[in-house]
């Protein structure tokens, strides 16, 4: 995991990680233990919607182990090699959520379909748990 | 009995509104730095630092148990001996007056005879500095021993006074290390059941109590506070805990009867307790018998907790084993626990844990390692480095620590199947890096053949432990494996003779698949290692392979009904047919053509079946290859399994063909292989009318496409090159361009090079 310990002293690196619940979190990693519960600095979480993405700064993190999907370093050269677009926040949110309702809207249709046919399926994020 | 009061609930502790807060603050540091001793190892210069901090009394709540306030003053008491020989007395004087109290207490109920001897010796070894405090206090007590929460006080306040003394000297200790993230509290909690109840097996204080008696941790003075790791782990290393504390005197002992020494064991564990890191589990009141045995996956650190007992992997060779559960020899050496890069450059000097990686992964990182230090500050980073000043908050060792922990958690005995892709992708990276270098030349050499990235053998953890003479298994391993007790292996004979064809086929299926399996692991074990062992390999994998061959019952062709055919049956299901494809390289060439004969014999029946599915393409790429390995007389024979016509009906096979991407793209695969064989110089060797039926299908063949409408024609998954040049040989121009058309070939480069 952090193999190249070392610059946690030298240079901070910042570390991208995903969460279980989807929201991908941007930070100096501070902390970390054997059950990868982490802490972050500096912390800012990224939202993605198509290609724009929105930066919300948020501080100091600390998240429990078992919500962590993935933790990656971020080559701060490569950074800002990216063909995403930075927006505000304000119109991240919005077409976060104009995504949740569109995405909203044809899962009840789906549903809806289905229903008529006789079948149910169980929506996927309660079956996360368990 | 005031050990025997209903001790209040941890959660009271934590929930304590006025503890005196300074203390707990100069606490914290204490068990802060003794947590990081224990667990990652002697760091600091100065231990008597280090031992000063860790002398430091421990919190208190003024909901404490009298037991539990006696198990703090003592402890306190006993690390105040530590700090400087002055108040060395004083201290002896308040463990020993700690036991008086305790048995004040107990004698209490009794009656007073015994207070009132001790207190006499107590006067004796009176000394200057709070003694006469105490002993006003101690007859306080004394008339209030009946009222506990009077006695709280008093011990509230004597301890206080205590503190006071010491709190100057952490004051400036305090500083250092507030700063700590890492600081957990010191909780008090109850002794542990065991050592109350005698009915609870395995209450290892008693059996090490005859231990202590000889004990030289107990002789150690001050400056060798912890020893030094391992000899702690060597030596008192009791599952529950272990004395980390090296205050306890002998006289202690002798004063101290056998029932109040789990209250001592109890205060030395006290500061140690919250280091509880093993998995995490609430912190429950002990009024269930705890486990003896830590399961599987704590990592191999010393967890002092009382109730929790020591990971199995600590070796305590000198323990009376009085009854062990679970395995008992560990698979790790103490010092492993404390690995002390004792400084951690900026040079990353591997550490033994990384040696376990791949040796491109290891290049990797060092490369990575060694470019970040060349680089330059990047300008885009908010901090300078000498300037980010929450860089250093893991030091190097926690972060060895981390890693090695989470290295053992890899550790297995076949990497090849429990780390798949890892070590797929650097065997990918390798096989490309050579490549590389065979085209470009490259300087560099190439990895080592990695053997064996991880340990060999793991232990076995033998879950379902058996007791002579016990009925049944033993409660214990049950519920750290409650799955290996319900032993959910399915015994139930499979119904062979009962149930549908097709449920059949899919067992057959499984059971060939796993075998299918086997012969795949073998098959990659065998290419690892080298080539004396193969032989031996090899044998066991044909015969693996013969067994599935006869498993897969292929008969011979004969207009038998083709729902009867097992094997058939099998390629209907598309489990079926990817097993075959999986099984066709393994297989002799004998044994695979007898496959594609079958395949081609029943073809329209397997098209049929698989309309809906559409996986009959996974069977091509390995026929294709074994096509192209045929001889010429077999392929003519395959050929005529399509030409024949079906029974019953002037059709034929081939233009069933055309519609279905397999059939076709098979069909194309014969001809193209037919075409190479003939235009290649090697000797056919050919059965006699080989040739006839060859011209004579690549006729007919032309017959159909020609007259199959374009749109009826499927396109094949591989379209062979030399499918023109085959029909250049017979045909004439017209019929050939028609062909070029429907089959939509790459023309042929020049009209006037075509020999026909």
């Amino acid at each position: 995991v952090c193999p190249a310990g070392a610059d946690l002293i030298s240079l901070p690196e910042k570390h991208l990680v995903l969460l279980r619940d989807g929201r991908t979190l941007i930070g100096y990693l501070r902390s970390i233990d054997q059950f990868a519960n982490l802490v972050l600095h500096q912390t800012v979480e990224r939202i993605h919607v198509g290609k724009k993405y929105g930066d919300i700064p948020r501080g100091i993190f600390v998240v429990r182990g078992e919500n962590v999907v993935l933790l990656g370093e971020i080559d701060l050269e490569k950074e800002s090699d990216t063909p995403l677009q930075q927006v505000s926040i304000e119109e991240i949110l919005e077409e976060q959520r104009v995504e949740q309702q569109a995405k909203q809207e044809s899962e009840k249709l789906k549903v809806q379909a289905l229903k008529e046919r006789g079948l149910s399926i169980p929506r996927a994020d309660t079956l996360d748990e368990y | 009995m005031a050990e025997s009061s209903e001790p209040p609930i941890l959660e009271d502790y934590l929930l304590a509104e006025d503890a005196p807060l300074l203390e707990e603050m100069a606490e914290e540091d204490e068990e802060i730095d003794l947590y990081n001793e224990m667990t990652f190892g002697l760091d600091r210069d100065s231990v008597d630092e280090e031992v000063a901090k860790a002398l430091a009394p421990p919190d208190k709540g003024p909901e404490l148990s009298p037991v539990g306030k006696n198990e703090v003053a003592a402890v306190e008491e006993e690390k105040e001996k530590e700090e400087d020989k002055a108040t060395e007395q004083q201290g002896q004087e308040a463990e020993e007056e700690q036991p008086v109290v305790e048995e004040m207490e107990e004698a209490g109920e009794d009656g007073k005879a015994g207070p009132g001897a001790e207190h006499d010796d107590y006067a004796d070894m009176e000394e200057d500095v709070g003694t006469e405090e105490e002993e006003d206090e101690e007859e306080e007590e004394e008339e209030e021993e009946e009222e506990e929460e009077e006695e709280e006080v008093v011990e509230e306040e004597e301890e206080e006074e205590e503190e006071e003394e010491e709190l100057h000297d952490e004051d400036s200790e305090e500083q250092n290390d507030l700063g700590d993230p890492a600081v957990m509290r010191a909780v008090h909690s109850k002794p542990p059941l065991e050592s109350l109840d005698s009915a609870v097996l395995d209450s290892r204080l008693g059996s090490t109590w005859g231990e202590f008696e000889g004990d030289d941790v107990m002789a150690a003075d001050s400056g060798a506070w912890p020893p030094s790791p391992s000899s702690i782990l060597s030596h008192r290393m009791l599952e529950r805990g272990y004395l980390g504390s090296p205050g306890l005197k002998r006289p202690d002992f002798r004063m101290m009867s056998p029932k109040s020494f789990p209250q001592r064991f109890m205060r030395q564990q006290s500061p140690m307790m919250p280091c509880s890191m093993g998995p995490p589990r609430p912190f429950t009141p002990p009024g269930r018998a705890p486990p003896l045995f830590t399961p599987k996956q704590s990592p191999g650190y010393v967890s002092p907790t009382p109730f929790r007992p020591m990971s199995r992997n600590i070796s305590t060779p000198t323990q009376p084993l009085a009854m062990r559960f679970g395995p008992t020899s560990p698979s790790l050496e103490p010092s492993l626990f404390f690995s002390p890069s004792a400084s951690c450059p900026l040079k990353f000097s591997v550490p033994s844990h990384m040696t376990q990686l791949h040796p491109q992964h290891q290049r990797i990182l060092t490369q990575q390692q060694q470019r970040g230090q060349a680089q330059s500050v990047s300008p885009k980073k908010p901090w300078s480095p000498k300037a980010d000043p929450y860089a250093g908050l893991m030091t190097c060792k926690e972060k060895d620590w981390v890693i090695k922990v989470q290295m053992m958690q890899l550790q297995s005995e076949n990497p090849h199947l429990d780390d798949y892709y890892y070590q797929a992708f650097y065997h990918k990276l390798e096989r490309k890096q050579a490549e590389e270098e065979l085209l470009g030349g490259r300087n560099k050499q190439e990895p080592p053949k990695l053997v064996t990235p991880y340990i060999q053998k793991m232990e076995i953890y033998d879950s379902v432990v058996r007791i002579a003479g016990s009925l049944g298994q033993v409660a214990v391993s049950t519920c750290y494996s409650p799955r290996r007790a319900i032993d959910a292996v399915h015994h139930a004979l499979q119904e062979e003779a009962a149930g549908n064809q097709r449920l059949r086929a899919l067992h057959r299926i499984e059971k060939m698949f796993l075998q299918l399996l086997e012969v795949e692991e073998t098959q990659r074990k065998m290419s690892l290692l080298p080539e004396e062992q193969h032989p031996r390999f090899r044998d066991k994998k044909s015969h693996e392979v013969g067994r599935i061959y006869q498993a897969l019952k292929i008969r011979a062709c004969d207009s038998e009904e083709e729902a009867e055919d097992e094997f058939l049956q099998i390629l209907c299901v598309r489990k079926g047919k990817k097993l075959t494809a999986r099984l066709l390289p393994h297989l002799t060439r004998e044994q695979a053509e007898e496959i594609l004969v079958t395949i081609t014999h029943h073809l329209p029946f397997l098209m049929r079946k698989d309309t809906l599915d559409e996986s009959l393409p996974v069977l091509y790429g390995p026929l294709s290859e074994m096509v192209g390995r045929m001889t010429f007389s077999k392929l003519i024979e395959v050929l005529q399994e399509l030409t024949r016509p079906l029974a019953g009906s002037t059709d034929l096979p081939l233009t069933m063909t055309f519609k279905n991407q397999f059939g076709i793209s098979l069909l194309y695969a014969l001809l193209s292989h037919g075409e190479r064989l003939l235009s290649s110089d090697a000797p056919l060797e050919p059965h006699s009318g080989d040739f006839e039926k060859w011209t004579d299908t690549v006729f007919l063949v032309a017959k159909e496409l020609s007259q199959v409408p374009k749109t009826a024609l499927v396109e094949p998954l591989v379209l062979p090159s030399n499918l023109l040049s085959l029909f250049c040989r017979y045909l004439d121009k017209q019929t050939i361009h028609r062909l070029e058309a429907k089959m939509e070939c790459c023309p042929l480069p020049s009209e006037a090079a075509m020999p026909c």
